[in-house]
């Protein structure tokens, strides 16, 4: 697993133009990050029905609505509940750096959602090869084109993931610790339609600067 | 069935409830309290079946049944909870006990998330008191990740109800639970809370859990009980790996190591306990070995005191005109600077005072306690005179911590140590009374015992009692300094107590202080202080620490030693002006934050404070915030640049204070992140920038209700107001918190800002400005408070 320097520095608006001492320390951040902690995950293949209104998981209790999930699984017979975090340590790491540096501490922020986007990496891996004969589709998250935030307490309920990954999520939908990922990711039985690595990836996906000026960093 | 001698014997617990349900046929989702109403039958014959397999205590059907998870329900938690206690004695009859089951909220406590621990705490007394008058024989707290959650569900029950209580906790193969706690700070900090038996449960398979459970049994005098889940799941089918046989084999070593008290968590049934049951027939509970060792803890750092461990003694305004001033101005960034401070340079456990006329002492302890919890991950330990402040910081203080101090008075001894006692502390004794300071060591030594005796007769072990012979000043009362050696000598070898030692008292007075304070310091380590109190940002004291450490033995193969010293060169005294010709503008364009303070100090022999910030500071963050805007400068140079004002303003601040003038503030603002949002980094960064500007900023924090702010306004008369929100789920609370302050006859003028916040949006809801980030904060604040 490796974390990704140029997706972090991305993350903070400074991609190819950031100055080698900025990189040089981002590097550093990153890699007592790595030593410091890993992201961990779990998931859980379901059964898949396509029904009139939404994308059902019966097993889970969950409904994916929305044409996004509908378009995504168009083809897929199962559907994998993804959920990886870097669990209340991140936060608490972040908590004692806004305290001591702030400036290392927003370069820990966006190495942290680099992080946690190298274990879902990591665990779409895992997928692959314990499914090798399925193909499947790219993995997408509550928040993403219309696929309802009011997802996640279900997908968290369906994953136990308070008991097993503790990860829980407030009143308001925020999955609390705060580098949290949720994904969905379809099993099919044909070659899924590949779309260029982009939004439908990335942690800041809710909250980018780019993509609410009308842009993104793949075209920017 | 009477739980009284369960101590000696082997007891069996139930094994999973949401496991028989699914097997049953129950469908996936759902609030399974509910079941104790809808479907009694079903939930009885479950109870029921664990008993005829050998469960001598079932758990109630009562895991999420408090008041955030049955909001949406339409029942209270005591008709849940009556329901469910009533289920569980139907089934249960004479043959077991009935055990009220507190589960985790599925929501994370401060600083974590935004539930406050007194809110916590007042969630489970519901719980505790429903299942107590319904009925239930004892109270299990379980899953549990968070020991500060934990901590509040223990006080609760025992607080308000007489139920004896077992607690377990989630942990993971590496040792810890998800928020970082480890095995011997959840055994000393849930033993010294006053639980009755504590243990694992969930999480791990039994062959998983077992060296966890063999470190538990070594780090408590308590029963300890072992419930872990049936293996791992699978995670295509989710059915756990681990079968009734193999499940019930594996539990075996954990017999040997200890545990007395069985059952089973996620993936077990009937069928597991039967096996249990008989694998664990005619057998005896194995000897145990308790490692009575002094320890106090946070939960990610436990403090196993065997060897010298230094308290640090900066959080103190005693003579500290800068730290006083901070308290009479509530600034915890900066008490807490001080801890970092002190943490970095290598202290252990901080001693901390908040003790000044003007400060409101019960309530300043428990603040100034969170706050440095939230950043700090070494112990505390709590210094007042005030018996409720003490109380007040050792409530809300998450891990086990000291108590600084009581003496051997009997009316301190008997007003303090009840309070040490329940809340599991250990408690430095100074070595007087109400005649004063014993002028010999015998004398001193006779307090000590006397302490002693008053400690153990309120069931506070020896392990936890910390005497201080103190130190007097060797220039007053020279013949004191080897009175208070030869007291520390004895206090330790004879009593076999921990010695703590104000160090520094004893140069004052003479040149060169450090010298004999050093001097003294290794002398009183050599006779057997094991607890100096000293400044660790001292080099010279933390060397002699380091040193002693290497003769002793106790840094082995001198590893911590060469750590310190190899390759860095001894330092000498620094050179003036040795970094050049760098200039103060310089010096904060680059985020130079030691030179950026060392040069503003200089500069303060030429020009006054305020023309130092309006004519040399601002302009410099002017062409840092220029060069970010023109996207030449990225954001980590931005706060680096700030941080470096923000030194020149601690210069600025301690001058100031030592003068006794009016400090530099250039206006007032609020800023909070909004109801829902728990995610306040960017609030954060744009109060770093803010107060280096010099404006006073009054940060409410993270998930802050409307009123809160409204009212902030109206009492602290402010003009201007910054929100920030992170997530579209939470706009409308902005939206509400603007409409709110709009209602005030003067509303202040009101800047919007955060990731989901658009230009439109502003607009939208009524906000004066809209901020993109914290350089158009700047602007936006500077034009309306100039």
């Amino acid at each position: 697993m490796q974390l990704n320097i140029d997706e972090a520095l991305r993350y903070l608006g400074a991609g190819a133009q950031a100055p080698a001492a900025l990189r040089q320390e981002m590097a550093d951040v990153a890699r007592q990050l790595m030593q410091t902690l890993r992201p961990r995950y779990i998931y859980r293949v379901y059964p898949l029905r396509h029904e009139e209104h939404a994308e059902l998981l019966p097993d889970a209790d969950v409904a994916l609505t929305g044409s996004t999930a509908r378009r995504m699984l168009a083809q897929c017979d199962q559907a994998v509940l993804l959920m990886c975090t870097l669990g209340a340590q991140f936060d608490t790491l972040l908590r004692t750096q806004q305290a001591r540096d702030m400036s290392r501490a927003v370069m820990l922020d966006a190495c942290g959602s680099a992080w946690v986007e190298a274990g879902c990496d990591a665990a779409e891996q895992e997928l692959k090869t314990r499914f090798p004969e399925r193909y499947l589709t790219d993995r997408f998250s509550p928040g993403y084109g219309d696929l309802p935030l009011t997802l996640q307490p279900g997908i968290c309920a369906a994953l136990d993931a308070q008991r097993r990954l503790g990860v829980t999520v407030t009143e308001s939908l925020l999955l609390n610790p705060a580098k949290t990922v949720t994904a969905v990711i379809g099993l099919a039985d044909a070659p899924q339609m590949a779309r260029i690595r982009g939004c439908a990836y990335c942690a800041l996906r809710q909250t980018c600067a780019l993509r609410k000026g009308g842009t993104s960093c793949a075209t920017g | 069935m009477q739980l009284a001698d369960f101590q000696n014997k082997i007891l069996m617990l139930d094994g999973g409830m949401g496991t028989v349900l699914q097997q049953r046929g129950l469908p996936p989702g759902g609030q399974p309290e509910l079941l104790n109403l809808t479907e009694p039958d079903l939930i009885r014959s479950v109870h029921r079946a664990y008993i005829d397999a050998g469960s001598q205590v079932i758990y109630t059907n009562t895991f999420g049944a408090n008041r955030k998870k049955l909001a949406r329900t339409g029942h209270s938690v005591d008709e849940i909870v009556r329901a469910a206690v009533r289920v569980a004695r139907e089934a249960a009859g004479a043959d077991a006990l009935v055990a009220l089951d507190i589960g985790p909220f599925g929501e994370l406590l401060e600083p974590m998330g935004s539930l406050p621990f007194e809110d916590a705490y007042d969630l489970f007394r519901e719980i505790a008191e429903a299942g107590a008058a319904a009925g239930a024989d004892l109270a299990v707290i379980e899953t549990m990740t968070d020991l500060y959650e934990t901590k509040a569900a223990l006080l609760a029950v025992k607080e308000r109800t007489a139920l004896p209580v077992f607690v377990t906790m989630s942990f993971e193969a590496s040792g810890r639970t998800f928020t970082g706690c480890t095995i011997p700070s959840m055994a000393r900090t849930l033993e010294g809370l006053g639980a009755d038996a504590i243990g694992l449960n969930c999480s791990l398979g039994p062959d998983l859990l077992a060296p966890l459970l063999a470190e538990l049994c070594r780090s408590t005098r308590l029963p300890v009980i072992a419930k872990p889940n049936a293996g791992l799941p699978d995670p295509v089918d989710g059915h756990y790996d681990m079968g009734p046989d193999a499940f019930a084999e594996a539990l075996l070593p954990c017999l040997d190591a200890g545990v007395t008290i069985f059952g089973g968590c996620c993936g077990t049934s009937p069928e597991y306990i039967r096996k249990l049951n008989a694998v664990l027939a005619g057998k005896t509970p194995a000897k145990r070995t308790y490692d009575a060792a002094s320890f106090v803890c946070t939960p990610v750092t436990p403090l196993r005191i065997d060897g010298v461990r230094v308290i640090g003694e900066r959080i103190n305004p005693t003579g500290k005109k800068r730290f006083q001033q901070a308290l009479l101005e509530n600034d915890l960034d900066y008490i807490l600077d001080v801890g970092i401070q002190q943490e970095d340079a290598g202290a252990d456990i901080l001693d901390v005072n908040v003790g000044y006329p003007g400060v409101d002492e019960v309530a300043m302890l428990p603040r100034v306690v969170k706050t440095l919890q939230s950043a700090l991950s070494i112990p505390l330990q709590l210094d007042s005179s005030n018996p409720d402040a003490l109380e007040a910081g050792l409530r809300v203080y998450n891990g086990k911590a000291a108590v600084n101090s009581v003496n051997g008075n009997p009316e301190v001894l008997a007003r303090v140590l009840p309070i040490v006692k329940k809340y599991g502390a250990a408690v430095v004794g100074l070595a007087l009374d109400a005649d004063g300071i014993p002028q010999t060591a015998e004398g001193r030594v006779t307090i000590a015992r006397r302490i002693l005796a008053a400690a153990r007769a309120h069931g506070i072990p020896d392990e936890d009692v910390w005497i201080d012979c103190l130190t007097l000043t060797v220039s007053a009362q020279q013949e004191q300094a080897a009175e208070t050696l030869r007291a520390v000598r004895t206090v330790h070898d004879a009593l076999g107590l921990q010695t703590v030692l104000g160090v520094s008292n004893i140069s004052f007075g003479l040149p060169n202080r450090a010298l004999i304070t050093q001097s003294f310091l290794t002398q009183a380590m050599y006779a057997g202080l094991t607890l100096p109190i000293i400044n660790p940002n001292q080099r010279e004291m933390m060397d002699a620490v380091a040193a002693f450490r290497v003769l002793s033995g106790e840094d082995g193969e001198c590893r911590d030693y060469i750590a310190r010293f190899a390759g860095a060169p001894v330092p000498t005294a620094p050179v003036p002006g040795g970094s050049g010709n760098l200039t103060l503008d310089d010096a904060i364009v680059r985020g130079l934050r030691a030179d950026a303070g060392r040069l503003a100090k200089e500069a303060l022999a030429q020009e006054d404070e305020l023309s130092l910030v309006e004519r040399r500071l601002i302009p410099a963050l002017d062409k840092v915030g220029e060069g970010y805007e023109q996207g030449t400068l990225f954001l980590p140079q931005l706060l680096s640049a700030a941080q470096a004002a923000q030194a020149v303003f601690e210069v600025i601040r301690t001058s100031i204070a030592r003068k006794g003038g009016a400090p530099v503030k250039k206006g007032r603002l609020v800023i909070a992140t909004v109801q829902g949002d728990i995610h306040d980094i960017g609030k954060n960064i744009v109060k770093t920038v803010l107060e280096n500007y010099g404006y006073d900023v009054i940060d409410l924090g993270r998930d802050v209700p409307p009123e809160t702010i409204l009212n902030t306004v109206q009492e602290q008369g402010v003009r201007l107001v910054g929100l920030s929100a992170l997530m579209t789920t939470t706009l409308p609370a902005m939206e509400e918190t603007i409409r709110l302050l709009h209602t005030l006859p003067e509303p202040p003028v009101v800047f919007v800002g955060g990731a989901v916040v658009t230009p439109e949006y502003a607009v939208h809801m009524h906000a004066d400005y809209y901020a993109k980030d914290a350089r158009q904060s700047v602007e936006i604040v500077r034009r309306v408070l100039g």
